[in-house]
C-alpha cells in the first residue's frame, strides 16, 4: 500500500514537471511566435515597384535598366487614373482654374506689349481680356447652372474674334470648352462636396502610388514613395474602395461603424470608372514581387526608421556589450577569485558580499542615473574628455550593472573546484598565482562562462542604464568609443514612444525586436560553444 | 529655381564652416520628431555633420542643457522659472527660447462615442473623477476611462495647468508614457478619453471640440483653440550667427523647415 502511494506520488511529480515544461514551451511560443512572425515581415515580404524605386534612389541597389523599365510600365498603367482625375477636376478645382485664368490675362497683356500694340487697340483688347477673365471667374464661383452656361457662352462668343486667334487669349476658350464639356451632368451645387471627396481620394492615391510624377517632391521621405509593401497596398486599396462611417443610433447609444463604398460619392460622374479600374489593375500599377531584404540587418535607417534597416543599432549594441564585458569580466573574475580564496570571514568580507548581493537586485534605471552622475558628469570630465554620453560611459555603467551576477557565479564556480587540485599544485611547488591561473581557473572556467553568458544577455538587452549614458535615438555611426551610439534596445523603445513609426511601419519595429533577440541568441550561442569546449578540455578530450 | 539656389548657397556656406562639427540635441518625445526631421535634412545637406538626437523628455532635456550635455534642448513646455532657470543661471547657463512650432492638446475619444463637444470645465470634472459615466454628458451608458500622460511629460504639465488648473487628477486616471500609447488606448477602448498632440489625430480616434472650437491648424495658430501650446528649442545664450546651432534653431523660419513641421503634424508659426 505504501509502495503504491509512493509510486503514485512519483508519477504525479513527473506529470507535474512535464506540465510545467509544456507550459513553459507554450509561453515561449506565445511570446516569441508573434515576434518572429512579425520580425520576419521586415525581411521577407512582397515588395512593390515603389520599394524597388526607393532602394534604387536611396541605396543605388538593383538593376538600374530593369527597374527603369518597370517604373515606365507601372506609370503607363497609372496614367489612366490620373487622366480620370484630371477630367473630373475640370469644373471642381475652381481655385486652380481661377488662378490659370488670371495668369492668362497677365500673359496676354505681356504679349500685346511685346508685339508693340499700343493706343486704343491695346486698350480695347485688354478690356476684352479683362471681361473674359471676370466672366470666367464668375462662372467658376456660381452654383447656378443657367448663370454658368450663360457665362461660358458669352466667353465663347469671343472665340471667333480674329484679333484673339493665335494669341495667349486662346487658352481662355480652351478652358471654357473643357468646362462646358466636363460639367455636363455635374450638379454644380455639389461642387464643394465633390472637392472634399476628391481631396480624400487623392490623399489615399498618393499614399498608394506616391506623388504624381508632375508634382513637386513632398518634404518627407515617406511621402515621396507610395506603398512599398503589397500588404500595405492592399489595406490602402480597401480604404480607397470603402469609406468608414460612424452612424448614429439615436440619443445615448454608441455610434456604429459602417463601410460605405466610396463610389457612391461620385455616382454619375466620369470618376466612377476609377473604382473598377484601380482594383483590376493594381498589380500592373505596383508590380508586386516577393523580396528577401537581407540588407535590413546592415542598412542605416532613414527618417526615424520609416525606411531602411537596423545596421547602426546592431553595431552599437555589440560595441556597448563588448565594452561592458571587457571591463566586467577581468574585474569580476579577479574579485570572485579573491572572495573565493580568502580565508577571512571577518565583517568587511561579509559586508562586501552583502553589498554585491544587494547590488544584483537594484533596478537598472538606478544604474543609469548613477552612470550619468558618476561616469558622464564626473569621471570623464576628470579625465578631460568632456561631459557627454559615450560608448565608454555606457559600457562602464553596464559593467557595474553586470558585475554582481558575474562575481556571484564565478565565486561559486571557483569554490566548486575540488581542493585536492589546488593542494596537488601547491605540493608541486607552484605559487598561489600560478596555482590559480593554471589549475583553479581552467577548472572553474565552465562555471565562470555561465556567469558571463547570463550577464552578456542582460547587458545587450538593457535600455535604462544606457538611456542617459551613451544611447541616442538618432545619430551617426560612432567612429570612436567617446561617441554615443544607437542601440537595438533603446531603438525599440524610441520607436514605440516617439513618432507614429510603430503605426506607419510596424514591420520595422518588429524587425528591430527580432534582431535584438537574434543578437542575444547568437552571442549566447558563441559563449555556450566556448563553454562546451572548456568543459571538454577539462574532461581530457 | 530660387529655392534650389538658396539651398545650394546654404550647402556651400554651411559645409565650409561645419566640417566635422557636431550638434547634440536632447528632447521631449513630442518635439523630438521635429528635431529628427530637421536633423535628417541637415545631414543630407552637410555631409560629415555629427548630429545626435535623443528623446528622454522635457525635464531631462532642460537638465542636459544646464549640465552642458547637449547644445539644443527641444522642449514641449517652457523652462520652469523657479527650478530650472535658477539652476541654469547659477551654473552660468543662459537659456534662450526659440519658438519653433505650435501644437494643440487634442482631447480624443473612440469614434463610436456620440459626444463631440466638451467644455474645459467638463474635461476637468472627468479627470477629477466627478463625472464617471458618459451618460452624465448625454452619451451612452459607459464608464469613462480617463487616460493621461505620465507626470514627467511636458504635455502633462500643459494639460495640468490649462485644464486642471494645477489640481491633482483622480486615482482612477490611467497613465501612459507617450502619445502613441495614449492614441492606442483610446482607439481600442470605446469608453476612453485621452489627450494627444495634433499630429496624432486621425480616423481611428475622434477629436472633440473644446469650448466650441475644433482643434485645427487654423484655430491653433490663431489662439482660438484654448489648449494650444508652443514648442521650443532652448539654447545656451543666442547661438553665434552662422554657427550650426544658429542654423538649426532658425531653420523653422525657412520654407523647407515649415514644410517639415507641417508634414510632421505640427503647426508652423508663420505662413509660408
Amino acid at each position: 500500500m505504501r509502495l503504491a502511494l509512493r509510486l503514485a506520488i512519483d508519477k504525479a511529480f513527473t506529470a507535474a514537471t512535464a506540465i510545467a515544461v509544456i507550459g513553459l514551451a507554450g509561453l515561449l511560443i506565445a511570446v516569441l511566435g508573434p515576434m518572429v512572425a512579425g520580425g520576419a515581415q521586415a525581411v521577407i515580404f512582397t515588395s512593390t515597384i515603389e520599394f524597388r524605386r526607393m532602394q534604387l534612389n536611396l541605396y543605388n541597389r538593383g538593376d538600374h535598366d530593369q527597374i527603369t523599365r518597370q517604373i515606365a510600365r507601372a506609370s503607363a498603367a497609372r496614367q489612366k487614373v490620373y487622366d480620370l482625375i484630371d477630367e473630373f477636376k475640370q469644373g471642381i478645382d475652381t481655385q486652380y482654374l481661377a488662378d490659370q485664368v488670371r495668369r492668362i490675362h497677365r500673359q496676354f497683356g505681356q504679349e500685346l506689349k511685346e508685339r508693340d500694340i499700343t493706343g486704343p487697340t491695346y486698350a480695347e483688347l485688354r478690356a476684352i481680356s479683362a471681361q473674359i477673365r471676370d466672366r470666367l471667374e464668375h462662372a467658376l464661383h456660381t452654383d447656378d447652372q443657367d448663370i454658368w452656361r450663360a457665362d461660358l457662352d458669352y466667353v465663347l462668343g469671343f472665340s471667333s474674334d480674329s484679333r484673339l486667334i493665335g494669341t495667349a487669349a486662346e487658352a481662355y476658350f480652351r478652358i471654357a470648352r473643357q468646362l462646358k464639356q466636363a460639367t455636363n451632368g455635374l450638379d454644380l451645387s455639389m461642387r464643394s462636396q465633390y472637392a472634399l471627396a476628391l481631396k480624400e481620394l487623392e490623399d489615399i492615391l498618393q499614399e498608394l502610388l506616391g506623388p504624381r510624377p508632375s508634382s513637386a517632391a513632398p518634404p518627407l521621405l515617406r511621402q515621396q514613395y507610395g506603398a512599398t509593401r503589397w500588404d500595405q497596398a492592399q489595406r490602402l486599396l480597401h480604404r480607397l474602395l470603402y469609406q468608414t462611417k460612424w452612424v448614429e443610433q439615436g440619443r445615448g447609444r454608441p455610434l456604429v461603424r459602417m463601410e460605405v463604398p466610396r463610389r457612391q460619392r461620385f455616382e454619375g460622374t466620369c470618376l466612377e470608372q476609377l473604382f473598377d479600374y484601380v482594383p483590376n489593375h493594381i498589380r500592373d500599377m505596383l508590380l508586386p514581387r516577393l523580396t528577401f531584404y537581407w540588407q535590413f540587418f546592415i542598412d542605416d535607417s532613414l527618417e526615424s526608421h520609416t525606411f531602411g534597416g537596423v545596421g547602426p543599432e546592431v553595431l552599437g549594441s555589440i560595441l556597448i556589450t563588448l565594452m561592458a564585458m571587457a571591463v566586467a569580466v577581468p574585474l569580476g573574475i579577479a574579485s570572485a577569485a579573491y572572495l573565493a580564496e580568502t580565508r577571512s570571514t571577518g565583517l568587511p568580507i561579509r559586508i562586501i558580499r552583502m553589498c554585491i548581493n544587494t547590488l544584483a537586485g537594484v533596478p537598472s534605471i538606478v544604474f543609469g542615473l548613477f552612470g550619468l552622475a558618476f561616469f558622464v558628469l564626473t569621471f570623464l570630465p576628470a579625465l578631460g574628455l568632456g561631459a557627454r554620453p559615450s560608448i565608454l560611459a555606457a559600457g562602464l555603467t553596464l559593467a557595474v550593472l553586470s558585475m554582481p551576477v558575474m562575481i556571484r557565479s564565478s565565486e561559486e564556480a571557483i569554490k566548486a573546484v575540488p581542493s585536492t587540485y589546488k593542494e596537488a599544485a601547491l605540493a608541486l611547488g607552484a605559487g598561489p598565482l600560478r596555482t590559480f591561473l593554471t589549475v583553479t581557473f581552467p577548472a572553474a572556467l565552465p562555471g565562470i562562462l555561465t556567469g558571463i553568458i547570463l550577464s552578456l544577455s542582460r547587458v545587450a538587452g538593457e535600455t535604462a542604464p544606457v538611456l542617459f549614458t551613451g544611447a541616442v535615438a538618432m545619430g551617426p555611426i560612432p567612429k570612436s568609443i567617446l561617441q554615443p551610439t544607437r542601440t537595438l534596445a533603446y531603438g525599440s523603445y524610441d520607436m514605440a514612444v516617439g513618432d507614429r513609426i510603430a503605426e506607419l511601419s510596424p514591420h520595422n519595429q518588429y524587425g528591430m525586436v527580432l534582431t535584438l533577440v537574434m543578437l542575444i541568441l547568437s552571442l549566447n550561442a558563441m559563449a555556450i560553444i566556448l563553454r562546451a569546449r572548456a568543459s571538454a578540455k577539462l574532461r581530457g578530450h | 529655381m530660387r529655392r534650389s539656389l538658396s539651398s545650394a548657397t546654404l550647402i556651400l556656406v554651411v559645409t565650409s564652416i561645419a566640417l566635422a562639427q557636431q550638434l547634440r540635441i536632447e528632447g521631449s518625445t513630442t518635439v523630438g520628431p521635429i528635431a529628427d526631421a530637421f536633423a535628417d535634412y541637415f545631414k543630407s545637406i552637410i555631409p560629415g555633420l555629427q548630429i545626435t538626437v535623443n528623446k528622454t523628455g522635457s525635464g531631462n532635456a532642460a537638465a542636459a542643457l544646464i549640465d552642458g550635455r547637449c547644445d539644443i534642448a527641444a522642449m514641449s513646455r517652457f523652462m520652469k522659472p523657479e527650478e530650472e532657470f535658477k539652476k541654469a543661471t547659477q551654473k552660468g547657463v543662459m537659456p534662450v527660447a526659440h519658438l519653433v512650432a505650435m501644437d494643440g492638446i487634442c482631447l480624443i475619444v473612440h469614434p463610436s462615442n456620440p459626444i463631440s463637444e466638451l467644455t474645459i470645465a467638463q474635461v476637468r470634472d472627468i479627470y477629477l473623477g466627478k463625472i464617471r459615466n458618459w451618460q452624465q454628458l448625454g452619451g451612452p451608458d459607459m464608464t469613462i476611462v480617463a487616460v493621461s500622460r505620465d507626470t514627467a511629460s511636458g504635455t502633462y504639465e500643459c494639460f495640468h495647468e490649462l485644464v486642471m488648473h494645477k489640481e491633482d487628477m483622480a486615482q482612477s486616471v490611467e497613465y501612459v508614457s507617450a502619445n502613441p500609447q495614449a492614441h492606442t488606448r483610446v482607439s481600442t477602448t470605446p469608453g476612453a478619453i485621452g489627450y494627444v498632440g495634433l499630429g496624432f489625430v486621425d480616423a481611428k480616434v475622434k477629436a472633440l471640440k473644446i469650448d466650441g472650437v475644433y482643434p485645427s491648424k487654423k484655430t491653433i495658430v490663431s489662439g482660438q483653440y484654448p489648449l494650444a501650446r508652443p514648442l521650443f528649442f532652448f539654447t545656451n545664450g543666442f547661438p553665434e550667427l552662422g554657427s550650426i546651432s544658429y542654423r538649426f534653431v532658425t531653420f523653422y523660419l525657412t520654407e523647407k523647415g515649415q514644410e517639415l513641421i507641417e508634414a510632421k503634424g505640427f503647426v508652423p508659426v508663420t505662413d509660408y
